[in-house]
């Protein structure tokens, strides 16, 4: 059994450690009580508790100074209650910081809307400079934390909660798309997330014409690489990721891929307030594998827009869109 | 003349450099500018003698007092009010990492205190000598960021900082006392395990010995006095932001104390 991307991420960071006395471990006391980090390099560790804004603020204090801290929050606290703060810290500063963030998407399933992150990407994606990596499973999760901790880069690091998932595919490195199935045909479906690479993989068994692309690094920098490979492999690129359209993968993707049609399988508008697992509020938001498919298809709708009557449907978050409007970043 | 009076005499001249920046085409935060410029001589005096101190104006609104101290002590090498707010110079209304002496941008505030709180724990995690002076505004002690900071700095027994509050009373729209007063004000910070002094924080000296940083985490409440220095603003909240003609920036010149 594989560990989930939390566990994966204490694991890798406790080891790298070993080797880099740079490296601090925070927490915001979402962290556990028995974290390996805190036993293997207790002077590095810090639980500094339910303050997420100030130890973002400290964290680049840290930074400052030398060192390379790793803070980890829900995603939902991370990006939002802290945004100033990693506004002008990871942004603004472009100070080596690397937010992990576990809790994305609905992963929190039953805890509800607070406790969900549909829009934390939207919040990275709008800081120049800050890499965002969206990591499958165990080794990818490493991976991540390993390019990370040899970067001097702001990184915000999506996960999710604690299933584990076997990634069926190897790890994507930044600028690289990970081929899941194909490339064949004129529609790639292109995969963010452990939840949407398995609606992608059950697409595909239906639909075996249809490619499928996973992308981890999904900053503008690493995608305008990604882009381009995508653009060579296919006409219709469906983007199924579990986000709000507005600031997804799709959105960036489709503005930098003008004469291509991006399309977005994604949370659409809804706050999904009911219980159920994971996989049962995915299902409230429509984020199927029907809803991939239905995507995938040549008479997928034709009414665009960011807020579609039914979650989950496909959205051509731009067909005419402008060349100039999204340039990929590559300054600090 | 001792080194006391050198620092003064600084400091009288970077009050002129401030009513010289008010005289701008954008005017500047003269009244906190000019409250806390003693404390920022002293802070600077202090960390310049000492490795691994930084200062973080956290009330960064006043950065035209930062930018006249920097330039008056020597760290600025232009002097920096003909280009405050214009085009192509980095001496924009809030302090950035552009201008020399400034490791941090304040203006957003609450922001600088935790900064200068990381700063200072990264003296203990690398085992390096120094500490952070953080200069605070009174009014920006309504940010609640100030009091998560002032927890963690607690919780995790976090030294060599010095928080100097600069008490001038004002805020940007009116007196403190009238907006959101603080109660208690010395309890409550020695209720997050600081050290507290109260200080006239238009006394050099006496601020340069209680500013360097120690193994405690220490509190200075410095009363000031906003637009200190100019008769016609003194202890006038209107001196918040000001734009003054150059014939009125002679005249405050000529009567500068």
């Amino acid at each position: 059994m594989s560990l989930c991307g939390r566990e994966a991420y204490k694991a890798e960071l406790t080891a790298l450690a070993d080797g880099d006395p740079r490296i601090i471990c925070l927490e915001a006391d979402l962290g556990g009580p028995s974290h390996p980090f805190a036993e293997r390099h207790p002077g590095r560790f810090l639980n500094l508790g339910i303050a997420e804004a100030a130890a973002v603020d400290m964290a680049v204090g840290l930074a400052s100074a030398g060192l390379r801290p790793f803070l980890s929050t829900f995603a939902a606290f991370g990006t939002w209650r802290a945004a100033e703060s990693v506004k002008l810290g990871l942004g603004y500063q472009g100070a080596p910081v690397v937010l992990v963030c576990p809790y994305g998407g609905v992963s929190g399933g039953w805890f509800g809307p607070t406790h969900h992150s549909l829009e934390d990407l939207a919040v990275a994606q709008s800081l120049p400079g800050v890499r965002i990596a969206v990591p499958c499973g165990e080794e990818e999760t490493r991976a991540v934390i390993r390019t990370a901790a040899a970067d001097d880069r702001p990184c915000y690091v999506r996960l999710a909660r604690n299933e584990p998932f076997d990634a069926p595919f190897p790890p994507a490195g930044r600028g690289e798309v990970g081929w899941v199935h194909g490339p064949a045909g004129p529609t790639c479906l292109v995969s963010v997330g452990e939840k949407p690479a398995a609606l992608c993989a059950a697409a595909t068994e239906q639909r075996p014409e249809l490619s499928h692309a996973h992308l981890c690094w999904v900053d503008a920098e690493s995608l305008a690489t990604a882009a381009a490979e995508l653009a060579g492999s296919a006409r219709r690129i469906v983007v199924v990721e579990e986000h709000r359209a507005a600031g997804g993968v799709a959105s960036t993707l489709a503005l930098m891929l003008p004469r291509h049609e991006v399309l977005g399988v994604n949370a659409g508008p809804s706050w999904p307030s009911e219980g159920g697992g994971h996989d049962d509020v995915l299902a409230a938001l429509g984020l199927t594998v029907a809803a991939v498919l239905d995507a995938a298809s040549a008479h997928a709708p034709t009414v665009i827009g960011l807020a579609g009557p039914r979650a989950g449907r496909a959205t051509p978050v731009s067909s005419k869109a402008s060349p100039g409007a999204l340039h990929p970043s590559t300054t600090t | 003349m001792n080194e006391f009076d050198l620092a003064r005499e600084r400091a009288l001249r970077a009050r002129g450099s401030v009513v010289d920046m008010a005289a701008s085409p954008t005017g500047c935060h003269l009244g906190g500018s000019l409250s806390v410029l003693d404390i920022l001589v002293a802070a600077h005096s202090v960390a310049q003698a000492r490795p691994g101190v930084e200062v973080v104006l956290s009330k960064g609104h006043a950065a035209a007092g930062l930018y006249a101290v920097l330039h008056h002590m020597g760290v600025i090498e232009d002097d920096p009010a003909p280009l405050y707010g214009r085009a192509g110079a980095p001496y924009t209304g809030h302090p950035s990492p552009k201008v020399p002496g400034v490791r941090f941008p304040t203006g957003s505030l609450g922001h600088g205190l935790a900064y200068a709180a990381g700063w200072a724990l990264s003296r203990r995690l690398l085992g390096e000598p120094g500490g952070a002076i953080a200069v605070v505004g009174d009014g920006e002690l309504q940010e609640g960021l100030v009091w998560e900071t002032l927890q963690i700095v607690q919780a995790k027994r976090i030294g060599g900082l010095t928080v100097v509050v600069d008490v001038n009373g004002g805020q940007n729209d009116g007196y403190v006392a009238d907006i959101s007063p603080l109660t208690d004000l010395p309890a409550r910070l020695a209720a997050f395990g600081f050290e507290v002094f109260e200080a006239d924080g238009h006394d050099i000296e006496k601020l340069c010995a209680l500013l360097p940083p120690e193994d405690r985490p220490k509190a200075v409440l410095a009363s000031t006095v906003k637009g200190k220095g100019v008769p016609a603003t003194e202890g006038k909240t209107g001196s918040h932001y000001v734009k003054i003609s150059p014939a009125r920036a002679r005249q405050w010149k000529a009567v500068l104390r």
